[in-house]
């Protein structure tokens, strides 16, 4: 299989805070990767770094063939009073992402709250390229059947649950090369993140790959090829489907389990 | 004070507010869309009206009234992107935009004003009404002229109030106001989109400047007064909708009048802020505005 998504080397954060350091990444064409770590480890700016809300500051992300970003570069600069190094970034624009097929779902986003259901989906990127698939309009409602009733509800009358099939509707009618899913099921009652959980095997089944992100290791193992282990801003492991533990051994693994 | 002086206060109020409404507009859009503050927008009203005269009066290429007025609300837009570009752009990614854009957008202001005299100088000018006279209505005195401007205002809020809520691209100028990263996301033009809203302000303010121009006299600092009025509009309506500002539009328009009449010309701005302060201490959200910025 070909590399679908290659991610070299890759730092950066929240200046001046650095969040993730050397962070290397693949994801291969038609595989779901699930990325597991705990709370504010970097996982969501890691990934609003791959889809271009904020720069890198250095390494380097190639999706399907094209190079998102170049990585930065080190001058020195000298003045009378302080010599200082320079980090000279090079932007990455999320619109280029988002058109080359890379589509982020964002954790826990609000969307528009004053849109209905059905102009936000009327407004969603259309299919990525020339020559993608063309996308059944009806697609929204076949994946999740809820959003058709409500079609003309504002987003900020939804539920949670709502507005994340939403934002996954959003995505798919993009066509995506590469969903990228932040933790969809963030707050969810069981049964949602049971219903949510049958829609991303629905993807899967279409041949979408997708990085998955989540906080349950139970969840992530039914769905995902490879489990990558998101710890202190860096991948620290990455596990085959049948190396994935439990999720008390993992956690205990992570932590230190109760002796 | 007789019913005869009521309608007459009520008429220019309304007159005034739906002034105050095309004005208002330029700046909500742009506040909740671009999340700055234009200064340059009083600017924007003078050159609209002084472009307009250009076009349409016989003094300058004599083309009419109306051919006068559509190429300057044209040529409105294109100002508005180039001072977007220039002015705000630079600032985007800028942690400190909106006060940034507080110095820019008033150094615009200040460049354009002084532009403005230097080209057409100081003396007052007027833009020859479309048409002169008036109309009586019942108890309704009204200028001609006054009439032609609610009925072109009435058509242009309209107009826009359907281009945003209908067609794509102006529901992806409201999708980027409400949440700019879920609009990135999507792959929406941020830039491209802000240029527009900006460009857009600017082509509302130039009509603006159009009938102030007609109705009035104009100066290059025809704009200031506007200006200030079309703040206390955006601060008493509150941004949450296209709509608050045009409420908030006729009351502001409608309590200068009657401000006008009792207590007087002078102390009718002192009025009216001393109004915008109470709003801002009781209901900062603004009087029809809820806790959040969107169109």
């Amino acid at each position: 299989m070909t590399v679908l998504l290659e991610v070299v080397g890759l730092s950066g954060g929240y200046e001046p805070v650095q969040i993730f350091k050397d962070v290397d990444f693949a994801v291969e064409d038609g595989a779901c990767a699930g990325l597991f770590g705990p709370n504010g480890h970097g996982k969501t700016t890691l990934l609003r770094t791959i889809s271009g809300l904020i720069d890198p500051w250095s390494g380097s992300i190639v999706f399907d063939g094209i190079q998102l970003n170049t990585p930065g570069e080190r001058r020195t600069r000298k003045s009378r009073n302080l010599n200082y190094d320079l980090l000279v970034r090079r932007r990455m624009d999320p619109k280029k992402v988002a058109r080359a097929g890379l589509i982020h779902v964002a954790q826990g986003s609000p969307l528009f709250p004053e849109l209905t259901v059905a102009e936000t989906l009327s407004i969603a990127p259309a299919p990525a390229r020339a020559g993608g698939r063309a996308v059944d309009p009806d697609l929204p409602f076949s994946l999740f059947p809820q959003l058709k009733e409500r079609r003309h509800s504002k987003t900020r009358f939804l539920s949670g649950g709502e507005r994340q099939m939403l934002a996954i509707a959003c995505g798919m009618l993009a066509a995506p090369r590469l969903l990228i899913l932040d933790e969809p099921t963030l707050g969810l009652s069981p049964k949602l993140r049971l219903e949510l959980a049958s829609a991303i095997h629905a993807i899967r089944q279409a041949g979408i790959p997708i990085i998955l992100v989540d906080q349950d290791v139970g969840f992530l193992r039914d769905l995902v090829d490879t489990l990558h282990v998101f710890d202190h801003g860096s991948i620290s492991r990455v596990l085959s489907k049948a190396e994935i533990p439990d999720h008390e051994t993992l956690m205990a693994d992570l932590f230190g389990g109760v002796h | 004070m007789d019913l005869q002086t009521l309608v007459s206060i009520l008429e220019s109020g309304a007159a005034l507010g739906i002034l105050y409404a095309l004005m208002a507009f330029g700046l909500a859009i742009v506040w909740t869309t671009l999340g700055i503050f234009n200064f340059a927008h009083g600017a924007f009203i003078a050159t609209g009206a002084y472009l307009a005269w250009q076009f349409g009066n016989a003094a300058g290429f004599g083309l009419g009234y109306w051919a006068g007025a559509i190429l300057a609300v044209l040529a409105m837009f294109a100002l508005g992107v180039v001072v977007q570009t220039l002015l705000v752009r630079p600032f985007e990614r800028h942690r400190d935009i909106v006060l940034l854009t507080v110095i820019t957008t008033l150094a615009g202001a200040s460049i354009i004003t002084n532009l403005l005299n230097v080209i057409w100088g100081p003396r007052m000018k007027q833009i020859e009404p479309a048409l002169g006279g008036e109309v009586t209505v019942g108890l309704v005195h009204v200028r001609s002229q006054e009439l032609v401007m609610v009925v072109v205002v009435a058509a242009t809020l309209f107009a826009i109030g359907w281009f945003l809520l209908r067609t794509p691209l102006g529901r992806s100028m409201r999708a980027v106001a409400q949440n700019r990263e879920a609009a990135q996301l999507m792959g929406l033009d941020v830039r491209l989109l802000y240029a527009l809203t900006f460009g857009l302000a600017a082509a509302v303010a130039g009509l603006a400047g159009v009938f102030i121009g007609s109705i009035r006299f104009m100066s290059p600092t025809m704009g200031d007064d506007p200006l200030q009025k079309a703040l206390v509009v955006v601060i008493l309506g509150g941004v949450a909708r296209f709509t608050s500002s045009i409420y908030a539009a006729f009351a502001v328009g409608i309590i200068e009048a009657f401000s006008t009449y009792f207590v007087g010309l002078y102390w009718t701005p002192a009025v009216l802020f001393g109004l915008m302060i109470a709003v801002l201490i009781i209901k900062p959200e603004g009087l029809f505005g809820r806790r959040q910025r969107s169109v």
